[in-house]
């Protein structure tokens, strides 16, 4: 720490766009916060972990850089939250059992949020640590972490339902859907991550810094 | 213990053989094409290792014939339905051979693709992942095959729970033993011990020799 009165406020030299950017990310990582804290007096370990887990990979370029701008972009962050918004909310459950395909909605939110995990999962291993994957690789890793972890989820609500007598679970055909969602959302987001990173304009890019392992080299 | 493993090998593919056999004569055919099919999967080393020179762990390759040997006698004695378990069994040992196939391969790519660098945490990491999410994609098609043919490849829910707990177990034991492996043999000397170079060379001459053709 170098003293606040050296260092330049974070706002200083950042465009109108840029700090809203920021503002939604932030605002969509304080959700996250705030649903992980329920789920903890829920007790609900599951989701405590994923929580735990997105809120690491949100902070650790922030702490890292020392940067409060090097959030990650605000729709990242979104798709991180809205599974456990899905999960957290009355309105979702009231619509779980009137609306026929809700239930695919959330397992393929659930999906979205579990490959964005993994992606970031792939970014952040590159930066602070000795892992280097290519491109091809690190898809193939996004779909691999979005169907393991889904997995070993089930897995672990299984145990829970035995521990505690509960039936969260459901039928074995529910929980066969919910595998070939998360099929279905790990291949989609690792091919759409890859053209994410295309498609997104340089200076975002160079703005938000860190996720060059993704990014388009010509 | 090397003379031993190849003969029980030897033995465990004539069953397989005799299985087919069995079934064409007493013309019942149910499980003839799953023991031909596993007598020409417990085939591929052999022939990887005559054409291609390329040379799996001969574990590996004991584990690969027991494997597919387990299931097709389970399957034709009835097995699979007598023995409380031989599911889990078998779901555990060709989870844990898809496991340790995986990991000589990216313990090769890591040697192959510059871009990539694996350290041996993320090995077993990336192991125990991948294991997983094999066992999931296993699920996957059988569930599938029930939806579409009415087939009952799956009993449950808490079986394919199971399944899954188990195809776990063993990417985590393949992942950890396989790092520790790592530990004492530095990953250029374990792909070098596969013989991946004279694979490539041999790969590279049969190209070669087609180009030549054309």
């Amino acid at each position: 720490m170098t003293g606040g009165r050296l260092r330049k406020s974070p706002f200083e030299g950042r465009t109108p766009e840029q700090i809203i950017e920021a503002e939604i990310s932030w605002i969509s990582s304080l959700v996250l916060f705030f649903s992980t804290v329920y789920m903890v007096l829920k007790m609900d370990v599951l989701w405590v972990t994923f929580g735990i887990a997105a809120i690491s990979l949100y902070l650790l370029p922030i702490l890292r850089l020392r940067d409060p701008f090097r959030a990650l972009p605000w729709e990242m962050t979104l798709l991180l939250t809205a599974p456990m918004l899905l999960h957290v909310s009355e309105g979702s459950r009231a619509l779980m059992e009137n609306v026929a395909w809700w239930d695919n909605f959330a397992s393929l939110a659930f999906a979205f949020s579990l490959s964005t995990l993994g992606f970031l999962l792939t970014v952040e291993l590159q930066l602070y640590t000795d892992v280097k994957m290519n491109r091809p690789f690190a898809v193939f890793f996004v779909v691999m972490f979005t169907m393991a972890v889904s997995g070993f989820w089930d897995v672990g609500q299984y145990i829970g339902d035995i521990l505690y007598d509960t039936n969260r679970l459901g039928d074995n055909s529910r929980v066969m859907k919910n595998l070939v969602w998360s099929l279905v959302g790990g291949i989609i987001m690792g091919f759409v991550y890859a053209l994410y990173i295309k498609a997104m304009s340089e200076k975002r890019r160079r703005m938000l810094g860190f996720i060059h392992l993704w990014e388009v080299r010509k | 213990m090397k003379v031993d493993l190849k003969l029980i090998s030897r033995c465990m593919q004539a069953a397989m053989v005799a299985v087919a056999l069995a079934g064409i004569i007493s013309d019942n055919l149910t499980w003839v094409p799953a023991a031909v099919l596993s007598l020409l999967v417990s085939l591929v080393p052999s022939i990887l290792r005559r054409d291609l020179k390329l040379v799996l762990p001969f574990e590996l390759n004991f584990w690969i014939v027991l494997a597919l040997f387990l299931h097709v006698i389970g399957g034709v004695s009835g097995l699979y339905d007598k023995v409380t378990g031989w599911d889990h069994i078998t779901h555990a040992m060709s989870s844990s051979l898809i496991a340790a196939l995986g990991f000589v391969v990216v313990v090769a790519i890591d040697k192959y693709v510059e871009s990539i660098h694996l350290p041996r945490p993320f090995l077993a990491a990336f192991i125990i992942m991948f294991t997983m999410a094999m066992g999931v994609l296993w699920e996957i098609m059988e569930y599938s095959n029930d939806v579409l043919t009415g087939s009952h490849l799956q009993y449950g829910l808490t079986d394919t729970m199971l399944d899954l707990l188990f195809d776990g177990f063993a990417g985590f034991i393949v992942g950890i033993a396989g790092a520790h492996y790592l530990v004492n043999v530095t990953p250029e000397h374990f792909v070098e011990s596969l013989q991946v170079d004279q694979a490539k060379k041999k790969i590279a001459g049969i190209i070669g020799k087609r180009r030549k053709k054309n």
